[in-house]
């Protein structure tokens, strides 16, 4: 069985990641920007994945907290004077600590509720953005000076993009880690039952603040690098059409599956980049991505990849809808389960 | 106390206009918990209709708020039939991601016909625009057509639930789907018009609102926030709670724009959202210890 090394998950982020290093040697500087913003997605859409497919926290709050992170650290750089290298870190802390917070609304909501308390909180967070002019500067937007590579023995216009590089694959790794876990397997437990995972001995409150803590740590790092990619922050880059296409990305990969987040984060940043002269498309086409996968594929892309190709390993992955279990679907937790679900499946 | 007096008029006027948009939340939540998210770009499109009969198209204004109103309720059957009927089946969370899928779509093709002909669509006022003078106190004349319209249709609503038999067929299937479909009802149809009624009572809405707050493609996420609101402060299942909602948010809204500073108009629904959901869970007249939490 040597097929199952060659076409399985670990060789597809292999190849994706040999790839996205090899990018600055042969693209031009939009295809660089396109592979960046692909990264910056990755960790964005691990992140939520966390969040909603492994703890099943429905939570509409991710851009919001993204925008948190990007105003954080380019606040910090024009306000006080940091460099990016301080201002980064501190600003994907303070994301999140305030997504954190979210978890106390989370101990008393679930399902529906929690998507639209988190719905405000994301729209008030824009609402400052907008009004709190002396210090955000309101709707406009503004410049933050670029990061300053002079450590890395790299062109400058190729810094950012390697630095994202290798903080994707490390969250990538830690995420990978990190759900193979007890926490992992504490979420997947939540999710399934929160009244069986409080019987095995899972703290609801813990786990959830965890959950938050992690996606929203996330986020706050791809707003870090996000400011220093574009060198420009304003509202609208953070507003419900951000959250939407995370949360497509999230439900096109497969939700609770770490690689489905970097697939359906690689495949529809291309695609997003393809429509981006045309808003109301790029709406038309997200929006019905999100209803077709609703109707005809919940559980996402990975699952033909576990159909046909054999060394594709999910343990995890969430075999129902968003929070339930549809009959016939066996939540499988063990990998060994999982494995012989999957041949099941193929013949 | 003449600005006191003011605020609480304009309060009052958009409150009745945020219940109206409440009122159809509340009847598809009652009857199938679920929260529309598409509910205020219904509310866009019944506007955008109205705006390409009547001001496009030339047609009168009556037969113009009929067809809007028509158009609402089959995008509600769409809808119902799209991000409902085939979604059930994977949990209610699913069914709310494909409604703001439903969302997203609606508002490209807004944005799609009628964008980009100026920020916004200007839609004339069906009366005359001349403020009106009760004692000291002014009113738009068209908010006082909205304030009339929102009791006409919350008269006609009640009166549907009462007199006709589409309208107890919908109570019973709210009350217990089971047993209504153990007398013989066909509750996936009454799940259609309960989505269908739900979304013409937006696009009614949209066409009364239209005037006032002008049209654009984003117009239905704000509106739609405001309503859920509303909704969520009076319990989100009671209709006379959607009511007292809406005007209690309007007042709201308008002492917190006339007396701390009018950008804070906007933040009181998103702060009512977080604090009623997390504080009051079952709204002011929501049924107690109904909702599964």
């Amino acid at each position: 069985m040597t097929l199952p090394v060659l076409v399985g998950n670990r060789s597809f982020l292999a190849l994706l990641f040999g790839a996205l290093l090899a990018l600055p040697a042969f693209a031009n500087q939009y295809t660089l920007f396109v592979g960046n913003l692909m990264l910056l997605y990755i960790i964005l859409a691990l992140g939520l994945n966390i969040l909603v497919g492994f703890a099943g926290l429905l939570a509409f709050a991710n851009a919001a907290i993204y925008g948190i992170g990007a105003y954080g650290t380019a606040l910090l750089q024009v306000h006080l004077g940091w460099s990016f290298w301080a201002a980064a870190p501190v600003g994907a802390v303070l994301a999140m600590l305030i997504g954190t917070l979210l978890a106390f609304p989370a101990l008393r909501l679930s399902g529906i509720f929690l998507a639209l308390a988190t719905l405000a909180f994301a729209q008030a967070t824009q609402w400052v953005l907008w009004h709190w002019q002396s210090v955000t500067f309101g709707a406009g937007g503004f410049r933050v000076p670029p990061p300053d590579f002079g450590w890395i023995p790299v062109k400058q216009d190729y810094g950012i993009y390697f630095v994202s590089w290798a903080v994707t694959l490390g969250l990538l790794l830690f995420t990978w880690r990190i759900m193979r876990s007890r926490i992992g397997r504490a979420f997947v437990a939540m999710r399934d039952g929160e009244i069986a995972a409080q019987s095995l001995g899972i703290d609801l409150l813990t786990y959830k603040a965890m959950a938050f803590a992690l996606s929203s740590f996330y986020a706050g790092v791809a707003g870090a690098l996000y400011s220093g990619l574009l060198g420009f922050v304003s509202p609208e880059a953070f507003d419900l059409f951000q959250m939407i296409i995370q949360k497509a990305m999230i439900v096109v990969g497969g939700l609770g599956s770490v690689v489905g987040s970097v697939l359906g984060a690689a495949l529809l940043v291309y695609v997003m980049e393809v429509l981006r002269e045309f808003k109301s498309t790029q709406e038309i086409v997200f929006g019905a991505l999100l209803i077709a996968f609703m109707v005809f594929q919940p559980h996402g892309l990975v699952v033909f990849m576990k159909r046909w190709l054999p060394g594709w390993e999910e343990p995890l992955h969430l075999a129902g809808g968003v929070q339930s279990t549809a009959p016939g679907h066996d939540t499988s937790v063990a990998g060994a389960t999982s494995k012989e679900h999957a041949s099941a499946e193929r013949t | 106390m003449l600005m006191f007096s003011y605020l609480m008029a304009t309060g009052i006027t958009t409150g009745a206009f945020y219940a109206l948009v409440a009122l159809g939340i509340v009847i598809v939540y009652k009857s199938t918990e679920v929260v529309n998210l598409a509910h205020g770009d219904l509310f866009m499109v019944g506007g955008m209709l109205a705006y390409t009969c009547y001001v496009m198209g030339g047609i009168p204004y009556l037969p113009s708020l009929l067809l809007a109103v028509a158009g609402a309720f089959v995008v509600g059957i769409l809808t119902e039939r799209v991000a409902y009927r085939s979604v059930l089946k994977h949990g209610l969370a699913s069914v709310l991601v494909a409604t703001i899928g439903v969302s997203f779509v609606l508002k490209g093709i807004g944005r799609y016909i009628w964008g980009g002909k100026g920020d916004y669509l200007a839609f004339p006022p069906i009366v005359s625009p001349e403020p009106l003078q009760f004692g000291n106190i002014m009113i738009m004349s068209q908010q006082l057509v909205v304030l009339l319209a929102v009791i006409v249709v919350m008269a006609a609503l009640a009166l549907f639930f009462k007199r006709t038999r589409a309208g107890k067929w919908m109570q019973a299937t709210a009350s217990n789907p089971k047993a209504a479909m153990l007398c013989g009802l066909r509750i996936d149809r009454i799940y259609m018009y309960t989505f269908a009624v739900g979304a013409a009572l937006a696009g009614a809405a949209g066409v009364l609102m239209a005037p006032l707050t002008h049209l654009y493609p984003d117009v239905g996420f704000v509106l739609f926030i405001k309503g859920m609101a509303a909704a969520v402060l009076g319990g989100l299942t009671s209709i006379p709670g959607a009511v007292l909602g809406g005007v209690l948010l309007g007042l709201a809204e308008q002492l917190a724009a006339g007396y701390l500073h009018s950008s804070f108009q906007d933040v009181v629904a998103f702060l009512v959202i977080m604090f009623a959901l997390i504080f009051l869970p079952t709204g002011l007249l929501g049924a107690r210890g109904l909702r599964k939490v």
